[in-house]
Protein backbone atom coordinates (compact mmCIF):
# COMPACT_ATOMS: atom_id res chain seq x y z
CA UNK A 1 0.00 0.00 0.00
CA UNK A 2 1.24 3.18 -0.44
CA UNK A 3 2.53 5.71 1.86
CA UNK A 4 0.06 8.41 1.22
CA UNK A 5 -3.14 5.67 1.62
CA UNK A 6 -1.11 4.52 4.52
CA UNK A 7 -1.00 7.90 6.68
CA UNK A 8 -4.17 8.91 5.53
CA UNK A 9 -6.00 6.12 6.88
CA UNK A 10 -3.83 6.39 9.88
CA UNK A 11 -4.62 9.58 10.67
CA UNK A 12 -8.28 8.52 10.16
CA UNK A 13 -8.15 5.69 12.57
CA UNK A 14 -6.79 8.13 15.04
CA UNK A 15 -9.43 10.58 14.95
CA UNK A 16 -12.11 8.32 14.66
CA UNK A 17 -10.89 6.04 17.37
CA UNK A 18 -10.22 9.22 19.79
CA UNK A 19 -13.92 9.78 21.31
CA UNK A 20 -15.21 6.61 23.39
CA UNK A 21 -18.22 6.70 26.17
CA UNK A 22 -16.15 8.56 28.79
CA UNK A 23 -14.65 11.34 26.89
CA UNK A 24 -18.75 11.63 25.03
CA UNK A 25 -19.91 12.25 28.37
CA UNK A 26 -17.43 14.36 30.27
CA UNK A 27 -17.20 16.55 27.21
CA UNK A 28 -20.54 16.83 26.49
CA UNK A 29 -21.11 17.22 30.36
CA UNK A 30 -18.52 19.91 30.86
CA UNK A 31 -20.12 21.99 28.30
CA UNK A 32 -23.41 21.52 29.90
CA UNK A 33 -21.91 22.52 33.72
CA UNK A 34 -19.39 25.21 32.04
CA UNK A 35 -19.86 26.82 28.84
CA UNK A 36 -16.63 26.91 27.24
CA UNK A 37 -14.08 27.26 30.35
CA UNK A 38 -12.90 24.08 29.96
CA UNK A 39 -11.81 23.99 26.73
CA UNK A 40 -8.49 24.85 27.93
CA UNK A 41 -8.68 21.19 29.40
CA UNK A 42 -9.19 19.60 26.52
CA UNK A 43 -6.81 21.35 24.29
CA UNK A 44 -4.23 20.92 26.95
CA UNK A 45 -5.02 17.37 27.36
CA UNK A 46 -4.85 16.37 23.41
CA UNK A 47 -1.40 18.43 23.32
CA UNK A 48 -0.20 15.62 26.16
CA UNK A 49 -2.17 12.15 24.59
CA UNK A 50 0.18 14.11 21.55
CA UNK A 51 3.60 13.77 23.23
CA UNK A 52 2.75 10.61 25.06
CA UNK A 53 1.52 8.75 21.97
CA UNK A 54 4.41 9.88 19.64
CA UNK A 55 6.67 8.44 22.33
CA UNK A 56 5.12 5.48 23.06
CA UNK A 57 4.92 4.95 18.63
CA UNK A 58 8.78 6.14 18.84
CA UNK A 59 9.97 3.98 21.33
CA UNK A 60 7.79 0.66 19.64
CA UNK A 61 9.12 1.37 16.05
CA UNK A 62 12.64 2.20 17.27
CA UNK A 63 13.33 -0.57 20.02
CA UNK A 64 10.53 -2.61 19.61
CA UNK A 65 9.84 -2.07 23.45
CA UNK A 66 6.20 -1.93 24.38
CA UNK A 67 4.87 0.09 27.16
CA UNK A 68 4.82 -2.53 29.90
CA UNK A 69 7.99 -3.65 28.67
CA UNK A 70 9.68 -0.40 29.88
CA UNK A 71 7.19 0.18 32.76
CA UNK A 72 9.16 -3.54 34.52
CA UNK A 73 12.65 -2.56 33.03
CA UNK A 74 12.70 0.86 34.15
CA UNK A 75 10.47 0.84 37.62
CA UNK A 76 11.15 -2.59 38.75
CA UNK A 77 9.06 -5.73 39.56
CA UNK A 78 6.77 -4.65 42.29
CA UNK A 79 6.46 -0.91 41.03
CA UNK A 80 5.57 -2.61 37.69
CA UNK A 81 3.48 -5.31 39.00
CA UNK A 82 0.98 -2.31 41.29
CA UNK A 83 0.91 -0.37 38.31
CA UNK A 84 -0.08 -3.67 36.15
CA UNK A 85 -2.70 -4.20 38.32
CA UNK A 86 -3.75 -1.10 38.79
CA UNK A 87 -4.28 0.03 35.05
CA UNK A 88 -5.80 -3.60 34.33
CA UNK A 89 -8.21 -2.80 36.62
CA UNK A 90 -8.77 0.62 35.52
CA UNK A 91 -8.81 -1.19 31.64
CA UNK A 92 -11.18 -3.91 32.51
CA UNK A 93 -13.84 -1.22 34.00
CA UNK A 94 -13.29 1.04 30.94
CA UNK A 95 -14.29 -2.26 28.87
CA UNK A 96 -17.29 -2.61 31.20
CA UNK A 97 -18.19 0.82 30.62
CA UNK A 98 -17.53 0.52 26.25
CA UNK A 99 -19.63 -2.68 26.61
CA UNK A 100 -22.55 -1.25 28.04
CA UNK A 101 -22.76 1.69 26.00
CA UNK A 102 -22.34 -0.47 23.15
CA UNK A 103 -26.02 -2.39 24.48
CA UNK A 104 -27.01 0.87 25.30
CA UNK A 105 -26.89 1.87 21.68
CA UNK A 106 -28.05 -1.01 20.03
CA UNK A 107 -30.97 -0.62 22.31
CA UNK A 108 -32.17 2.64 20.20
CA UNK A 109 -31.77 0.17 17.31
CA UNK A 110 -33.81 -3.37 18.44
CA UNK A 111 -36.19 -3.75 20.55
CA UNK A 112 -35.05 -6.44 22.77
CA UNK A 113 -34.22 -5.89 26.61
CA UNK A 114 -30.56 -4.25 27.70
CA UNK A 115 -28.93 -7.52 29.45
CA UNK A 116 -29.55 -9.51 25.99
CA UNK A 117 -28.14 -6.89 24.08
CA UNK A 118 -25.13 -6.75 26.12
CA UNK A 119 -24.63 -10.52 25.52
CA UNK A 120 -24.96 -10.53 21.83
CA UNK A 121 -22.55 -7.22 22.02
CA UNK A 122 -20.37 -9.68 23.59
CA UNK A 123 -20.49 -12.49 21.13
CA UNK A 124 -19.99 -9.91 18.58
CA UNK A 125 -17.15 -8.58 20.19
CA UNK A 126 -15.73 -11.79 20.82
CA UNK A 127 -15.80 -12.89 17.27
CA UNK A 128 -14.76 -10.29 15.64
CA UNK A 129 -11.22 -10.03 17.73
CA UNK A 130 -11.14 -13.65 17.18
CA UNK A 131 -11.21 -13.20 13.29
CA UNK A 132 -10.32 -9.99 12.19
CA UNK A 133 -6.31 -9.07 11.65
CA UNK A 134 -5.38 -6.05 13.98
CA UNK A 135 -5.33 -3.92 10.62
CA UNK A 136 -8.76 -4.37 10.43
CA UNK A 137 -10.27 -3.80 13.87
CA UNK A 138 -7.73 -0.68 13.63
CA UNK A 139 -9.38 0.41 10.27
CA UNK A 140 -12.97 -0.35 10.91
CA UNK A 141 -13.91 0.50 14.20
CA UNK A 142 -11.33 3.53 13.71
CA UNK A 143 -13.32 4.37 10.32
CA UNK A 144 -16.77 3.88 11.43
CA UNK A 145 -16.65 6.11 14.50
CA UNK A 146 -15.82 9.05 12.36
CA UNK A 147 -19.17 9.15 11.43
CA UNK A 148 -18.97 10.88 14.81
CA UNK A 149 -17.84 13.63 12.92
CA UNK A 150 -21.27 14.78 12.41
CA UNK A 151 -20.86 16.46 15.75
CA UNK A 152 -18.76 18.92 13.66
CA UNK A 153 -21.72 20.80 11.72
CA UNK A 154 -24.27 19.77 14.39
CA UNK A 155 -21.63 22.17 16.62
CA UNK A 156 -21.78 24.47 14.13
CA UNK A 157 -25.23 24.80 13.47
CA UNK A 158 -25.65 25.51 17.60
CA UNK A 159 -24.76 29.08 17.34
CA UNK A 160 -21.24 28.86 18.46
CA UNK A 161 -20.43 31.86 21.10
CA UNK A 162 -17.35 32.79 19.74
CA UNK A 163 -16.07 35.01 22.28
CA UNK A 164 -16.74 32.76 24.91
CA UNK A 165 -15.12 30.08 22.92
CA UNK A 166 -12.30 32.05 22.47
CA UNK A 167 -11.94 33.04 26.48
CA UNK A 168 -12.30 29.18 27.25
CA UNK A 169 -8.91 28.64 25.93
CA UNK A 170 -7.28 30.46 28.55
CA UNK A 171 -7.41 28.86 31.72
CA UNK A 172 -9.61 30.65 34.56
CA UNK A 173 -11.78 30.47 37.18
CA UNK A 174 -15.64 29.47 36.32
CA UNK A 175 -18.08 32.12 35.35
CA UNK A 176 -20.61 30.02 33.61
CA UNK A 177 -22.81 27.22 34.65
CA UNK A 178 -24.26 26.13 37.87
CA UNK A 179 -20.97 24.75 39.56
CA UNK A 180 -18.68 25.20 42.35
CA UNK A 181 -14.86 25.12 42.56
CA UNK A 182 -14.47 21.91 43.54
CA UNK A 183 -16.68 20.60 40.82
CA UNK A 184 -14.68 23.04 37.95
CA UNK A 185 -11.33 21.05 39.60
CA UNK A 186 -13.09 17.62 39.41
CA UNK A 187 -14.18 18.18 36.02
CA UNK A 188 -11.09 19.20 35.05
CA UNK A 189 -9.09 16.75 36.44
CA UNK A 190 -12.28 14.19 34.73
CA UNK A 191 -11.54 15.92 31.18
CA UNK A 192 -7.75 15.54 31.33
CA UNK A 193 -7.89 11.87 31.86
CA UNK A 194 -10.89 11.57 29.60
CA UNK A 195 -8.39 12.20 26.97
CA UNK A 196 -5.44 11.10 28.38
CA UNK A 197 -6.89 7.62 29.08
CA UNK A 198 -3.77 5.38 29.64
CA UNK A 199 -5.33 2.27 27.70
CA UNK A 200 -4.89 4.61 24.48
CA UNK A 201 -0.79 4.62 24.58
CA UNK A 202 -0.91 1.15 25.51
CA UNK A 203 -2.89 0.23 22.48
CA UNK A 204 -1.04 2.81 20.24
CA UNK A 205 2.43 1.06 20.87
CA UNK A 206 1.42 -2.19 20.89
CA UNK A 207 -0.21 -1.82 17.58
CA UNK A 208 2.93 -0.21 16.50
CA UNK A 209 4.61 -3.15 16.86
CA UNK A 210 1.52 -5.35 15.27
CA UNK A 211 2.04 -3.28 12.11
CA UNK A 212 5.13 -4.13 12.29
CA UNK A 213 6.92 -0.20 12.69
CA UNK A 214 10.51 0.37 11.95
CA UNK A 215 12.60 3.57 12.80
CA UNK A 216 11.61 4.19 9.42
CA UNK A 217 8.44 4.64 10.41
CA UNK A 218 8.76 7.27 12.83
CA UNK A 219 7.44 10.34 10.72
CA UNK A 220 4.61 8.14 10.17
CA UNK A 221 3.97 7.97 13.82
CA UNK A 222 4.33 11.79 14.32
CA UNK A 223 1.94 12.72 11.62
CA UNK A 224 -0.66 9.73 12.87
CA UNK A 225 -0.24 10.96 16.49
CA UNK A 226 -0.57 14.85 15.19
CA UNK A 227 -2.83 15.33 12.89
CA UNK A 228 -4.88 12.03 14.02
CA UNK A 229 -4.98 13.12 17.86
CA UNK A 230 -5.57 17.07 17.47
CA UNK A 231 -8.59 16.19 14.69
CA UNK A 232 -9.59 13.35 17.31
CA UNK A 233 -9.38 16.69 20.03
CA UNK A 234 -11.58 18.89 17.65
CA UNK A 235 -14.19 16.36 18.29
CA UNK A 236 -14.45 16.58 21.65
CA UNK A 237 -14.25 20.43 21.36
CA UNK A 238 -17.84 20.33 18.73
CA UNK A 239 -19.04 17.64 21.48
CA UNK A 240 -18.14 20.36 24.07
CA UNK A 241 -19.71 22.96 22.26
CA UNK A 242 -23.04 21.33 21.90
CA UNK A 243 -23.37 20.55 25.77
CA UNK A 244 -22.95 24.71 25.70
CA UNK A 245 -24.95 25.49 23.23
CA UNK A 246 -27.67 23.00 22.58
CA UNK A 247 -27.51 21.05 25.91
CA UNK A 248 -27.13 23.84 28.20
CA UNK A 249 -30.43 25.88 27.27
CA UNK A 250 -32.57 22.66 27.36
CA UNK A 251 -31.59 22.19 30.78
CA UNK A 252 -30.14 18.93 29.32
CA UNK A 253 -27.43 16.50 30.81
CA UNK A 254 -26.24 14.01 28.21
CA UNK A 255 -25.90 11.08 30.83
CA UNK A 256 -26.93 8.38 28.21
CA UNK A 257 -26.02 7.93 24.53
CA UNK A 258 -29.71 8.37 23.47
CA UNK A 259 -29.63 11.61 24.81
CA UNK A 260 -26.12 12.49 23.38
CA UNK A 261 -27.48 11.87 20.34
CA UNK A 262 -30.50 14.38 20.59
CA UNK A 263 -28.72 17.32 19.27
CA UNK A 264 -27.82 15.63 16.02
CA UNK A 265 -31.42 14.47 15.21
CA UNK A 266 -33.03 17.86 16.28
CA UNK A 267 -30.02 19.41 13.62
CA UNK A 268 -30.05 17.07 10.94
CA UNK A 269 -33.22 15.02 11.24
CA UNK A 270 -32.92 11.38 10.46
CA UNK A 271 -29.74 11.22 8.98
CA UNK A 272 -28.31 13.07 11.74
CA UNK A 273 -29.78 10.39 14.41
CA UNK A 274 -28.43 7.55 11.78
CA UNK A 275 -25.03 8.87 11.75
CA UNK A 276 -24.83 9.74 15.90
CA UNK A 277 -26.08 6.02 16.56
CA UNK A 278 -23.70 4.69 14.02
CA UNK A 279 -20.55 6.65 15.07
CA UNK A 280 -21.57 5.54 18.99
CA UNK A 281 -21.56 2.15 18.38
CA UNK A 282 -17.96 2.11 16.29
CA UNK A 283 -16.56 3.93 18.79
CA UNK A 284 -17.76 2.02 21.62
CA UNK A 285 -16.91 -1.11 20.39
CA UNK A 286 -13.39 -0.11 18.92
CA UNK A 287 -12.88 1.09 22.29
CA UNK A 288 -14.47 -2.34 24.21
CA UNK A 289 -11.78 -4.29 21.94
CA UNK A 290 -9.00 -1.99 22.35
CA UNK A 291 -9.70 -2.32 25.87
CA UNK A 292 -9.17 -6.31 25.88
CA UNK A 293 -6.42 -6.18 23.50
CA UNK A 294 -4.71 -3.48 25.88
CA UNK A 295 -5.54 -5.43 29.49
CA UNK A 296 -3.90 -8.59 27.19
CA UNK A 297 -1.08 -6.73 25.89
CA UNK A 298 -0.16 -5.52 29.16
CA UNK A 299 -0.01 -8.98 31.10
CA UNK A 300 1.93 -10.32 27.86
CA UNK A 301 4.30 -7.75 27.71
CA UNK A 302 4.73 -7.69 31.85
CA UNK A 303 5.21 -11.67 31.81
CA UNK A 304 7.21 -12.09 28.25
CA UNK A 305 4.42 -14.01 26.70
CA UNK A 306 4.05 -14.17 23.16
CA UNK A 307 1.72 -11.42 21.82
CA UNK A 308 0.00 -10.33 18.99
CA UNK A 309 -2.77 -10.28 16.77
CA UNK A 310 -0.41 -11.63 14.14
CA UNK A 311 0.34 -14.49 15.65
CA UNK A 312 -3.06 -17.28 15.31
CA UNK A 313 -4.36 -17.44 18.73
CA UNK A 314 -3.35 -21.03 19.68
CA UNK A 315 0.52 -19.54 19.33
CA UNK A 316 0.27 -16.76 21.66
CA UNK A 317 -2.35 -18.62 23.73
CA UNK A 318 -1.67 -17.00 27.21
CA UNK A 319 -2.44 -13.37 25.39
CA UNK A 320 -5.50 -14.97 23.76
CA UNK A 321 -7.03 -16.43 26.87
CA UNK A 322 -6.32 -12.94 28.53
CA UNK A 323 -8.48 -10.84 25.99
CA UNK A 324 -11.14 -13.48 26.88
CA UNK A 325 -11.46 -13.14 30.19
CA UNK A 326 -11.05 -9.54 29.83
CA UNK A 327 -13.92 -9.11 27.75
CA UNK A 328 -16.33 -11.75 28.84
CA UNK A 329 -15.44 -10.48 32.90
CA UNK A 330 -16.57 -6.82 31.51
CA UNK A 331 -19.32 -8.23 30.44
CA UNK A 332 -20.53 -9.53 33.26
CA UNK A 333 -19.86 -6.70 35.67
CA UNK A 334 -22.38 -4.75 33.00
CA UNK A 335 -24.69 -7.70 33.36
CA UNK A 336 -24.93 -6.92 36.88
CA UNK A 337 -27.04 -3.73 36.17
CA UNK A 338 -24.25 -1.60 37.03
CA UNK A 339 -24.51 1.86 35.46
CA UNK A 340 -22.21 2.19 32.66
CA UNK A 341 -22.09 5.58 32.85
CA UNK A 342 -21.30 5.75 36.60
CA UNK A 343 -18.73 2.43 36.10
CA UNK A 344 -16.85 4.91 33.07
CA UNK A 345 -16.77 8.19 35.30
CA UNK A 346 -15.23 5.87 38.43
CA UNK A 347 -12.63 4.18 35.55
CA UNK A 348 -11.61 7.60 34.37
CA UNK A 349 -11.04 9.04 37.55
CA UNK A 350 -9.05 5.90 38.75
CA UNK A 351 -6.77 5.79 35.40
CA UNK A 352 -5.91 9.70 36.54
CA UNK A 353 -3.92 7.99 39.44
CA UNK A 354 -1.71 5.49 37.20
CA UNK A 355 -1.06 7.89 34.54
CA UNK A 356 2.61 9.22 36.39
CA UNK A 357 3.18 5.58 36.91
CA UNK A 358 2.53 4.42 33.46
CA UNK A 359 4.64 7.65 31.28
CA UNK A 360 7.27 8.34 33.59
CA UNK A 361 9.21 4.70 32.21
CA UNK A 362 8.45 6.08 28.84
CA UNK A 363 10.10 9.37 28.82
CA UNK A 364 13.15 8.01 30.56
CA UNK A 365 13.23 5.25 27.73
CA UNK A 366 12.18 7.80 25.23
CA UNK A 367 14.79 10.18 25.87
CA UNK A 368 17.64 7.01 26.20
CA UNK A 369 20.40 7.63 23.31
CA UNK A 370 21.74 4.46 24.54
CA UNK A 371 18.13 2.54 23.63
CA UNK A 372 17.22 4.85 21.35
CA UNK A 373 20.15 6.08 19.45
CA UNK A 374 19.61 9.30 16.69
CA UNK A 375 15.80 8.97 17.23
CA UNK A 376 16.07 9.88 21.32
CA UNK A 377 13.45 12.34 22.44
CA UNK A 378 15.03 16.59 21.53
CA UNK A 379 14.53 18.96 24.12
CA UNK A 380 11.14 20.03 22.91
CA UNK A 381 9.56 16.23 23.73
CA UNK A 382 11.99 16.25 26.87
CA UNK A 383 10.59 19.68 28.15
CA UNK A 384 6.96 18.69 27.03
CA UNK A 385 7.27 15.23 28.13
CA UNK A 386 8.61 15.99 32.22
CA UNK A 387 5.69 19.08 32.13
CA UNK A 388 3.28 16.97 31.51
CA UNK A 389 4.17 14.11 33.85
CA UNK A 390 4.62 17.06 36.29
CA UNK A 391 0.37 18.11 35.57
CA UNK A 392 -0.52 14.28 35.42
CA UNK A 393 1.26 13.84 39.22
CA UNK A 394 -0.84 16.44 40.23
CA UNK A 395 -3.81 15.56 38.65
CA UNK A 396 -3.47 11.76 40.12
CA UNK A 397 -2.98 13.20 43.82
CA UNK A 398 -5.90 15.02 43.35
CA UNK A 399 -8.42 13.09 42.20
CA UNK A 400 -9.24 10.90 44.50
CA UNK A 401 -10.11 13.43 46.82
CA UNK A 402 -12.63 15.25 44.68
CA UNK A 403 -13.91 12.40 43.55
CA UNK A 404 -15.02 12.28 47.29
CA UNK A 405 -15.83 15.92 47.81
CA UNK A 406 -17.72 16.37 44.84
CA UNK A 407 -20.00 12.91 45.31
CA UNK A 408 -18.46 11.68 41.94
CA UNK A 409 -19.15 15.38 40.33
CA UNK A 410 -22.55 15.41 41.43
CA UNK A 411 -22.14 18.17 44.12
CA UNK B 1 23.71 -4.34 18.82
CA UNK B 2 24.73 -6.45 21.60
CA UNK B 3 26.64 -4.28 24.53
CA UNK B 4 30.50 -4.49 24.97
CA UNK B 5 29.46 -4.54 28.86
CA UNK B 6 26.08 -5.36 30.58
CA UNK B 7 24.95 -4.10 33.69
CA UNK B 8 23.66 -7.18 35.68
CA UNK B 9 20.44 -5.18 37.44
CA UNK B 10 20.03 -2.27 34.38
CA UNK B 11 20.47 -4.38 31.10
CA UNK B 12 19.32 -7.90 32.36
CA UNK B 13 16.99 -8.43 35.43
CA UNK B 14 13.57 -8.07 34.27
CA UNK B 15 14.24 -7.74 31.05
CA UNK B 16 12.20 -9.72 28.19
CA UNK B 17 13.76 -13.07 27.24
CA UNK B 18 13.95 -14.12 23.10
CA UNK B 19 14.79 -17.55 21.52
CA UNK B 20 16.53 -18.23 18.41
CA UNK B 21 13.20 -17.86 16.25
CA UNK B 22 12.27 -14.08 18.43
CA UNK B 23 9.92 -15.72 20.12
CA UNK B 24 9.12 -14.09 23.60
CA UNK B 25 9.75 -16.65 26.31
CA UNK B 26 9.60 -14.98 29.57
CA UNK B 27 11.69 -12.20 31.55
CA UNK B 28 14.51 -12.66 33.59
CA UNK B 29 13.19 -12.89 36.96
CA UNK B 30 16.31 -13.33 38.99
CA UNK B 31 20.00 -14.27 38.87
CA UNK B 32 22.24 -16.52 40.00
CA UNK B 33 25.55 -14.86 40.90
CA UNK B 34 28.56 -16.72 41.60
CA UNK B 35 31.43 -14.96 43.79
CA UNK B 36 32.36 -13.54 47.09
CA UNK B 37 32.91 -9.95 48.92
CA UNK B 38 36.10 -8.54 47.40
CA UNK B 39 36.56 -10.91 44.38
CA UNK B 40 34.62 -11.08 40.81
CA UNK B 41 31.19 -11.65 40.29
CA UNK B 42 29.73 -13.79 37.40
CA UNK B 43 26.55 -14.30 36.31
CA UNK B 44 25.98 -18.23 36.89
CA UNK B 45 22.18 -18.51 35.43
CA UNK B 46 19.17 -16.77 34.89
CA UNK B 47 15.82 -17.29 36.61
CA UNK B 48 12.17 -17.47 34.93
CA UNK B 49 8.87 -17.94 36.31
CA UNK B 50 6.43 -17.57 39.11
CA UNK B 51 9.00 -19.60 41.17
CA UNK B 52 11.40 -16.69 40.87
CA UNK B 53 9.28 -13.56 41.12
CA UNK B 54 7.31 -14.60 43.88
CA UNK B 55 9.83 -14.19 46.26
CA UNK B 56 10.53 -10.67 44.84
CA UNK B 57 6.66 -9.53 45.79
CA UNK B 58 4.91 -8.15 48.90
CA UNK B 59 3.72 -11.33 51.16
CA UNK B 60 -0.31 -10.96 50.74
CA UNK B 61 -0.01 -10.77 46.97
CA UNK B 62 3.01 -13.72 47.01
CA UNK B 63 0.43 -16.39 48.58
CA UNK B 64 -2.58 -15.42 46.36
CA UNK B 65 -0.50 -15.50 43.37
CA UNK B 66 1.91 -18.77 44.26
CA UNK B 67 -1.96 -20.35 44.43
CA UNK B 68 -3.30 -19.15 41.36
CA UNK B 69 0.13 -19.44 38.98
CA UNK B 70 2.25 -22.23 40.87
CA UNK B 71 5.96 -22.05 41.81
CA UNK B 72 7.28 -22.86 38.26
CA UNK B 73 11.00 -21.73 38.10
CA UNK B 74 13.22 -22.35 35.31
CA UNK B 75 16.72 -21.90 35.61
CA UNK B 76 18.78 -20.80 32.19
CA UNK B 77 22.45 -21.20 31.70
CA UNK B 78 24.18 -18.04 30.84
CA UNK B 79 25.97 -19.81 28.62
CA UNK B 80 22.78 -20.09 26.62
CA UNK B 81 22.76 -16.32 26.00
CA UNK B 82 23.46 -15.48 22.56
CA UNK B 83 23.47 -11.59 22.86
CA UNK B 84 21.77 -8.93 25.42
CA UNK B 85 19.91 -6.11 22.96
CA UNK B 86 17.25 -4.18 24.37
CA UNK B 87 15.96 -8.18 24.66
CA UNK B 88 17.82 -10.98 25.84
CA UNK B 89 18.51 -13.22 23.19
CA UNK B 90 18.88 -16.90 23.50
CA UNK B 91 21.17 -19.39 21.06
CA UNK B 92 18.28 -22.26 20.92
CA UNK B 93 14.77 -22.23 21.39
CA UNK B 94 12.56 -22.24 24.42
CA UNK B 95 11.95 -25.80 24.50
CA UNK B 96 15.24 -26.27 24.42
CA UNK B 97 15.62 -25.10 27.51
CA UNK B 98 11.92 -26.01 29.11
CA UNK B 99 11.05 -22.18 28.90
CA UNK B 100 7.42 -21.83 27.32
CA UNK B 101 5.65 -24.62 28.97
CA UNK B 102 2.65 -22.53 30.30
CA UNK B 103 1.82 -22.12 26.70
CA UNK B 104 2.10 -24.90 25.27
CA UNK B 105 -0.04 -26.96 27.65
CA UNK B 106 -3.09 -23.78 27.23
CA UNK B 107 -2.09 -23.62 23.13
CA UNK B 108 -2.79 -27.24 22.93
CA UNK B 109 -6.15 -26.64 24.65
CA UNK B 110 -7.26 -23.35 22.45
CA UNK B 111 -5.76 -25.18 18.73
CA UNK B 112 -9.59 -27.42 18.97
CA UNK B 113 -11.62 -24.02 18.92
CA UNK B 114 -12.26 -23.87 14.95
CA UNK B 115 -9.65 -21.02 13.86
CA UNK B 116 -7.27 -21.24 16.35
CA UNK B 117 -4.17 -22.12 14.51
CA UNK B 118 -4.46 -19.64 11.91
CA UNK B 119 -2.88 -16.26 11.91
CA UNK B 120 -5.43 -13.39 10.49
CA UNK B 121 -4.11 -12.44 7.71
Amino acid sequence: MSKVLELFLGVLTAMGGFVEIGELTFTTNGGVHFGYSLLWVMLFGTLGIIVFGEMAGRVAAVARQPVFNLIRERAGFNAGLVTLLAANAVTLLTCAAEIGGVALVLQLLVELPYRALVVVGLVALVVVMWLLPFRWIERVFGLGGLMLAVVLPVAWRADIDWSALARGLVPAAPTEGDGSGLLYAYYVVALLSSVLLPYEVYFYAGGAIEDRWTAKDIMLNRVVVIVGFALGGLLGVALMSIGATWFAPRHMDAQLPGTAALAAAATFGKAGLLLMIGGMLFAFAGAAIETALSGAYNVAHFFGWPWGKFRAPAEAPRFTLAWLVITVAAALIVLTGVDPIAVVEYSIVFSVVILPLTYFPLVLVAADRRVMGEHASGRLANVLGVAYLVVVTVAALAAVPLLIATHGGRA
Amino acid sequence: MSRTTVDAVGDILDHELVDAEGLPCGMVDDLVLDGRPGGPMAIIALLVGPGAWLPRTMWPLRVVAGLVVGRRRVRVPWTAVESVQEHIVLAGRAADYGLGHTDRRVGRWLARIPGAKRAPE
